[in-house]
């Protein structure tokens, strides 16, 4: 693929002038446009809330560790289960003599995002260098696009009101790694699987008036993400990770002064934080005092916002341009491409659905099937999507065949749910699946659709149970190696860890008995 | 492979506290390098494999690596406390192709701390001592102990000692071409881009050249052809559709060169003198050897003639401030968490931060000399520093390349529309150092240049010619050319366009011939 067109070498300077990511212009802009409303939490005052975001790209391989890495390790980026520092390059490890090199990938699925956000992807963007020191950062800076973002200006609109949220820019960057703090050896423990895997900042224009609004955008954000195969979004597993700023004003005056709230990791939490951090505002600003500019962490216990240092705290990272990677260029004729292959965006599906005489709650209801039907690694368009797309289509078309409405479709979306998930982990093949949704809505048959193969004969049994029972132990060993050797050496205990993973792997459908036995003699042939 | 520690010579200015290694039992071809080594102190490990098996380009020439090149079964040290137990996983692409042609490697060669100085004295290994001698066979006691220049000083010694064929070496500033002009060596940095830096420790990556040293022309060039291929591991390689660009626009000036009729004919050749190479501290007898060679060239039938590169008045102070500001980021990656030396803080020490921690281990593991350019490398950076000079390095950096696009007649393959002067020069000529090899002896040096303050400052000057092809990215390759009053090595720059590294071997090989 041409993606890249390196010209080295040297990085035209002019360009290069600090610039403000937060334009207060544009905030005036928007008090216009919104129409005020009264909070009954907070009458007379103003919220404005911002947010930027960490999307974790959703590539096989991480951002710049490069394909010809010569040691074994290939990174898989978002893989949480692999053991720590097995998925390490030598460049993620930072040694000495690596350089980087981008990952094409990375930059089609950042693309895709950006279109899918109405934003003007930038013909040539440029990497910089952000510096501090800290170990889960081995090189001793991260590589970010600060000046010369991949994507400038767009929009989300959220679900609910006629709130259309602008996106500043969107740019490309590396992960950390991940550092825990073990209490009882009082050593941090670094875990360098994350570093250098890509992520997506995402920056809102603070275009939010409530921590709803807030929540709105992250979950709409969420679901463009893993419709259009970027990235997993999950808040839970780090994936998506959100960066807030708040300020409140009274009505009709200028913006108030903002803090920024890290470390949110889920959207009720940030809700509650946005909250607590208006009311904080608040008091201050009616006692007479001036809000400080703060960077704020929360406390999830106490439900509450707190100092983590203050605007002068806030090291200088000395940005300058990388000198090893040229300017990303990327043609016109790479963006359309891109474009055109792009997976259908939920707007886009719910347009195609409500010209299909849906109604909206029914859209919504099919939408919800659809959601988690995720693209693949590398944003590979595999079986998944395509799978739900014709179940729903199908659906669609039993139901217009029937002469009937969707309102009076029978098949609950839970069942629908339950049948693609049958379908796609291979318990039925696609065509009993037809058969099964076509039995579901001839029959109108409340039944479960695991329930109803069952009876209709219909569970694929391609292997026999127990040399499926084996491959399920193999996989728990593969992915619990800590506890396997541990077994190994005589820990019996740690087997029933190993138990329970092979009985989620089964979905329950194993007999923990055999399963102990069959881990044990697997174990003991390996040594 | 199992390396094996040099037993090192005197150390001039280090306390030697650190381990001496003993006496070692070796085979035939690492005691003759031991043999040769000894007293030079240009090795930092040598290989104990006596060949490579493979029968290619380069089969039968032995080689030796800049302990900066990664090297899988060598330490890689920089010459670096810091790194001073490292060992690369991987090979460096360079040592791989070398490898793949069948060179032998000799073993790596010492230099300045991550390539930061100009006469090989940081050294976690003691300072080179420069293998030339004014009269063959002066005993050891006698021996007039000079610089060998730097930082690429092991690699141009081990060739002028006759421990290897060809070295490698790097290039940031002048890294390859000073060292060789001391030691009466041929020192090559090609166009930037043209030869991998994978595997290459970054001192500054947009300076940064590996550069290829050698007793003649001829053998640089057969290393030279063997490594200059496109590597996609190194994002700031030169593609191979802008390498043939650049081979396409210089395959007219080549032909004029490349006639093997004897006696060579320069016919057509034009050759630039830029005249801001000539700084009051420019040692005379330098200017005497450049005047025979330019006769000579004149002689044989170049075209001669002054040119002018404005620019090159700022070249030190903008190279000084961009190459800091990278090796002050590129430097921030040693904190010993993953390896390198590592020094615990004293109890009692502040380790709520991680800077604070790190530090203890950066202050033991990095030399003055490399402390004091992240120093001024971090500075640069800084937000309120950072227009006021990285910035205005950049744009003085700008200025240097359109100087340089002004003088040659060879249009530059980078850049999308050139315009080069019809009656611009193939090549420029000019010294390639302002003086001979200077003393070793440092209060020699001290009362040559007037006092300690001024020492620091002395040895940034020694870069001064060397620099602006650096910060342009152009070949450049510095020939022995003659003697100084004192009867040590001189040598001559050639400086070509970006991409006619081939042109400036040429006119290289000529100078070789006629001097």
């Amino acid at each position: 693929m041409n993606l890249v067109r390196p010209r080295p070498i040297w990085r035209a300077q002019c360009h290069w002038k600090s610039q403000e990511l937060w334009r207060f212009k544009g905030l005036r802009g928007i008090h216009k446009q919104r129409e005020r409303v009264e909070d009954r939490r907070w009458p007379g005052w103003e919220v404005v809330v911002g947010i930027e975001v960490h999307a974790q790209i959703k590539s096989r391989k991480k951002l710049f560790s490069g394909e010809y890495d010569s040691g074994v390790t290939t990174a898989f980026v978002g893989d949480t289960k692999k053991a720590p520092n097995t998925a390490v390059s030598c460049f993620d490890a930072a040694l000495p003599g690596t350089l980087p090199s981008l990952n094409p990938k990375c930059v089609e699925l950042a693309v895709r995002t950006a279109l899918a956000l109405n934003a003007h992807v930038q013909r040539r963007s440029a990497f910089d260098r952000k510096h501090y020191f800290y170990p889960d950062l081995p090189s001793g800076y991260q590589i970010t696009q600060r000046y010369a973002p991949l994507a400038r200006g767009g929009y989300l609109k959220l679900s609910r009101g006629d709130v259309t949220v602008r996106i500043t820019q969107l740019q490309l960057e590396q992960d950390t790694a991940k550092s825990t703090f073990h209490a009882g050896r009082r050593v941090s423990l670094i875990d360098l699987n994350r570093a250098g895997s890509g992520l997506m900042e995402i920056v809102s224009e603070p275009d939010m008036r409530s921590p709803e609004e807030a929540g709105d955008y992250v979950r709409t954000l969420q679901t463009l993400l893993r419709a259009v195969g970027s990235s997993d979004g999950s808040m839970e597993l780090g994936s998506l990770r959100c960066d807030i700023n708040v300020s409140v004003n009274r009505h009709g005056q200028a913006p108030g002064t903002r803090c920024e709230i890290k470390n949110l990791n889920s959207i009720k939490f940030m809700m509650t934080a946005i909250t607590s951090e208006v009311f904080h505002h608040i008091e201050l600003l009616e006692s007479g005092r001036t809000v400080p500019q703060e960077t704020r962490g929360f406390d999830e216990d106490k439900a509450e916002t707190f100092k983590l240092r203050s605007k002068e705290d806030s090291p200088d990272y000395r940005y300058m341009p990388d000198p090893n990677l040229p300017p990303l260029l990327l043609s016109q004729e790479y963006i359309e491409r891109v474009r055109s292959s792009m997976p259908e965006l939920p707007s886009e599906t719910r347009v195609r659905l409500l010209s299909m005489g849906l109604s909206e709650r029914d859209a919504d209801v099919l939408m919800t099937v659809d959601a988690g039907r995720e693209v693949g690694f590398d944003g590979e368009i595999g079986k998944g999507a395509c799978l739900s797309h014709r179940m729903t289509h199908d659906l669609l078309g039993q139901l217009a065949a029937r002469k009937e409405t969707f309102s009076d479709n029978p098949v609950s979306v839970k069942h629908m749910g339950e049948l693609i998930d049958m379908v796609q982990s291979g318990k039925v093949t696609g065509t009993s699946g037809k058969t099964l949704l076509r039995h579901m809505i001839s029959h109108r048959s409340l039944d479960s659709p695991s329930k109803l193969a069952k009876e209709l004969g219909l569970i694929a049994l391609s292997r026999d149970d127990s040399s499926l029972v084996k491959e399920w132990c193999l996989e728990a060993i593969e992915e619990l190696p800590q506890q396997a050797e541990a077994v190994r050496k005589g820990n019996l205990p740690v087997l029933n860890k190993l138990v329970g993973k092979v009985m989620k792997l089964g979905k329950g459908r194993a007999n923990a008995e055999t399963v102990r036995t069959l881990l044990l003699a697997l174990l003991r042939q390996e040594r | 492979m199992r390396p094996r520690p040099i037993t090192r010579c005197q150390r001039l200015f280090r306390s030697s506290s650190t381990t001496s290694s003993s006496a070692l039992r070796t085979p035939p071809i690492g005691s003759d390098v031991e043999a040769l080594n000894a007293g030079v102190n240009a090795l930092t490990s040598v290989s104990s494999e006596r060949s490579t098996g493979g029968y290619g380009q380069l089969h039968g020439l032995s080689i030796a690596i800049k302990d900066n090149i990664c090297t899988s079964s060598l330490p890689t040290t920089c010459s670096s406390a810091i790194l001073q137990q490292y060992q690369s996983p991987f090979d460096a692409t360079v040592v791989r192709l070398l490898r793949d042609a069948g060179a032998h490697i000799v073993g790596k060669t010492n230099c300045d701390e991550f390539g930061m100085g100009s006469l090989n004295l940081n050294s976690v290994h003691g300072p080179v001592i420069n293998p030339f001698q004014t009269a063959p066979n002066v005993p050891a006691a006698q021996m007039e102990h000079r610089s060998a220049g730097g930082s690429s000083g092991g690699s141009a010694a081990s060739v002028a000692a006759g421990i290897c064929d060809a070295a490698l070496g790097t290039d940031t500033g002048g890294s390859v071409r000073l060292p060789a002009s001391y030691c009466g060596v041929v020192g090559l940095k090609p166009s930037y881009g043209i030869i991998s830096r994978w595997g290459v420790i970054s001192f500054a990556d947009s300076l940064d050249c590996v550069g290829i040293l050698g007793k003649s022309v001829g053998i640089v060039k057969r290393v030279f052809d063997t490594v200059a291929t496109y590597d996609p591991r190194d994002p700031t390689a030169a593609t191979p559709d802008l390498r043939e660009r650049a081979c396409q626009f210089n395959s007219p000036f080549l032909s004029v060169t490349t006639s093997t009729h004897q006696p060579r004919s320069l016919e057509g050749l034009r050759i630039g003198v830029p005249i801001e190479y000539f700084p009051s501290e420019l040692d005379p007898s330098i200017v005497d050897v450049l005047r025979t060679v330019l006769r000579r060239l004149g002689e044989a039938g170049a075209a001669l003639t002054s040119v002018t590169v404005p620019a090159t008045q700022y070249t030190l102070s903008a190279y000084y401030v961009i190459a800091s500001a990278e090796a002050s980021s590129n430097l921030a990656r040693f904190d010993s968490v993953r390896y390198g030396l590592r020094t615990a803080p004293p109890p009692g020490a502040n380790t709520s931060k991680s800077s604070d921690v790190f530090a203890h281990s950066r202050c033991a593991g990095l030399g003055k000399e490399v402390q004091k350019r992240i120093l001024l490398g971090t500075y640069a950076l800084t937000a309120d520093a950072f227009d006021n000079y990285f910035l205005q390095a950049q744009r003085i950096r700008g200025h240097v390349r359109r100087d340089f696009d002004r003088v040659f007649r060879h249009p530059c393959a980078l850049l999308e529309r050139p315009f080069p002067p019809e009656d611009g020069v193939d090549v420029l000529l000019h010294p390639s150092a302002i003086r001979t090899a200077p003393p070793l002896d440092r209060r020699a040096q001290e009362s040559h240049s007037g006092g300690k303050a001024a020492l620091g400052l002395s040895e940034y000057l020694q870069d001064i010619m060397t620099v602006p092809a650096s910060l342009a990215g152009l070949p450049a390759l510095s020939i022995p050319a003659g003697t100084g009053a004192d009867r040590w090595p001189v040598g001559v720059s050639v400086v070509g366009q970006w991409g006619c590294d081939n042109l400036v071997m040429h006119v290289g090989k000529a100078i070789e011939e006629l001097c």
